[in-house]
């Protein structure tokens, strides 16, 4: 275990790709979570609708125990970037030949796949723990509170939050085996995500249904809570019903990936 | 002596293209092997299988009389079709990735880069070597665990002259130390000049088999010519120990038994009061002998 992590860890460390886009990932979120006050501030001046009924200034985003749940779910909507750094990896160990070679050299299918799914643990690690961070800074630069119950409330959002962004990278990483093509995988990743999920969510009627599919099941781990500074209702925790999904899906894309590197000729 | 592979009845379809057409072989232990063929002829095919990384459609292979897979392949050093590596990584980088899949450590690095001439380079990037320096690496990655059996497929692609004499006594090199390699090329010289044992495949068959000492040491050619060609006939023609001789303008091609040598012809041909004016042994090459073998499977 510890040689198949090395392994990893040795093809990442001098990959320029790697630390640009986890540079450029990492800068992104700590404008958009730091930029927050200063677009609400903005809002306020600018649409008379809203602060019709709410002052957008006063929205308490960065309220503990709130914070968390604000903060994991924008940090969601960036994931894409990693899972682009996901399908680079593997679509090049494709490519290179070094896939073959590795299995070759006396690492088993099985022992690869690890490697990989070690890189998507430690992607969306690092993600939860910047978050954490991110979450204690401007929870007590901006929240009224410092109550220690009012602070770890609603952080079982960062354990979710890792989940979902792992079982988003094991998605693209299944794009990845599947398409064996660096542009063709990445176009396929945003196509489904952006377009054909979409579209079927809107065909179908049921809702519950809906939640079954990989995409919506991963992000309803984490709710949208914006609707309730304006006095709606929304799901400020974490079902088990989303949770079990999603470990399911977990399960499924890893025996998938094993399955095809499996029955495939490298 | 003992095999260290052993290729029961392989099989590869790729659709309705049969590469590879029930395959048996068995691999001495100790032996340099070549595999010979022309392109397309199910070389590469056959080793991705024995590699594990290709599946076979049906036929089963056994490595060192067990069936542990993935320790049987940390075992054997491998290079299969172009050198597969990592381009940003150096080639120190690069081989120590070998290493731990290997399950070894990384003191023998400097050791196989020296052995191939790579030593000067190690810390330069894989992306910026040229062919033969790739290469050079896939045969030292080949070299690293110090294996019992090393799979090299066209190791000398790419390579100058200089390189190819070089990649050739690190085989010999191997080789004396006991160690088995399965070689595939379509380069027939340097078949004959590190290999023990060959096997000829053509359109995913094994054609023939053999020693290559077998090979050269197989029947004799001479041309005899003499100032009465017509009689020089009849008295080959009485000789026993030609196989079949053919009339080419003045001169007359014989075709020797395996027992018989030259200098019994000669002496022959002096009994009988013939005097040769032209006596000129052919001598047959591999490159000969692979022709005929393809043309005689067809």
């Amino acid at each position: 275990m510890k040689r198949i992590i090395r392994i990893e860890l040795l093809k990442i460390r001098s990959n320029g790709t790697f630390w640009t886009l986890t540079g450029i990932y990492f800068l992104i979120l700590l404008t958009i979570f730091f930029s927050g006050k200063f677009f609400l501030d903005f809002l306020a001046k600018q649409e008379e609708s809203i602060s019709n009924i709410v002052d957008p200034s006063r929205i308490p985003i960065y309220e503990f125990p709130d914070v968390w749940h604000n903060l994991t779910c924008v940090a969601g909507f960036l994931k894409f970037i990693l899972a682009i750094y996901v399908i680079i990896s593997i679509t090049n160990e494709v490519s290179y030949g070094t896939l073959r070679q590795n299995i070759m050299n006396g690492l088993s299918r099985w022992d690869f796949l690890v490697s990989k799914l070690f890189l998507v643990f430690l992607l969306s690690l690092a993600s939860a723990i910047f978050v954490l961070l991110a979450g204690f800074v401007l929870g007590f630069l901006y929240s009224g509170t410092r109550d220690l119950h009012d602070i770890i409330t609603y952080m079982e959002f960062i354990p979710a939050y890792m989940l979902q962004v792992s079982a988003y990278l094991l998605f693209a990483l299944f794009i990845g085996v599947l398409i064996k093509r660096t542009g063709l995988a990445m176009g396929l990743l945003f196509l489904y995500t952006l377009i054909i999920e979409p579209i079927i969510v809107l065909r179908i009627k049921t809702e519950w249904i809906k939640g079954l599919l990989p995409l919506k099941a991963i992000n309803n781990l984490i709710r949208l809570p914006f609707k309730k500074y304006i006095l709606r209702e929304v799901q400020d925790y974490i079902a088990w019903d989303d949770l079990i999904i999603v470990c399911i899906y977990i399960i499924i894309l890893t025996l998938a990936i094993y399955l095809i590197l499996r029955k495939r000729d490298l | 002596m003992k095999n260290v592979l052993i290729i029961n009845n392989i099989s590869k379809n790729y659709g309705r293209i049969k590469a590879v057409r029930n395959l048996s072989l068995d691999i001495p232990e100790g032996s340099v092997f070549g595999i010979l063929g022309p392109n397309g002829s199910g070389k590469t095919t056959t080793l991705g299988i024995i590699l594990d990384v290709i599946n076979a459609t049906s036929g089963t292979y056994e490595w060192f009389s067990n069936y542990k897979k993935k320790e049987n392949r940390q075992k054997i050093g491998s290079t299969l079709e172009t050198p597969a590596f990592y381009p940003y990584m150096t080639g120190v980088q690069n081989l120590k990735i070998v290493a731990d899949t290997k399950n070894i450590g990384y003191d023998n690095i400097d050791n196989v880069l020296r052995e191939v001439g790579l030593a000067e380079r190690k810390d330069y990037k894989y992306r910026t070597y040229s062919l033969g320096m790739k290469q050079r690496l896939a045969v030292a990655s080949a070299l690293l665990c110090d294996p019992q059996v090393m799979v090299l497929d066209e190791p000398t692609n790419g390579l100058d002259p200089q390189g190819i004499a070089e990649i050739r006594d690190v085989i010999k090199k191997a080789s004396g130390k006991g160690k088995t390699v399965i070689l595939a090329s379509h380069l027939l010289d340097e078949v004959q000049k590190v290999c023990t044992h060959f096997a000829v495949l053509n359109f995913g068959q094994i054609i023939y088999y053999g020693e290559v000492n077998d090979v050269s040491g197989e029947k004799q050619v001479v041309e005899v010519g003499s100032e009465d060609t017509g009689r020089l006939e009849k008295i080959i023609n009485k000789y026993s120990g030609v196989l079949k001789y053919e009339k080419e303008d003045e001169k007359i091609v014989v075709t020797l038994d395996t027992d018989k040598s030259v200098s019994d012809l000669s002496k022959f041909l002096f009994d009988n009061n013939i005097m040769p004016t032209h006596l000129v042994v052919q001598k047959k090459s591999l490159e000969q002998q692979f022709l005929d073998i393809l043309n005689g499977s067809k």
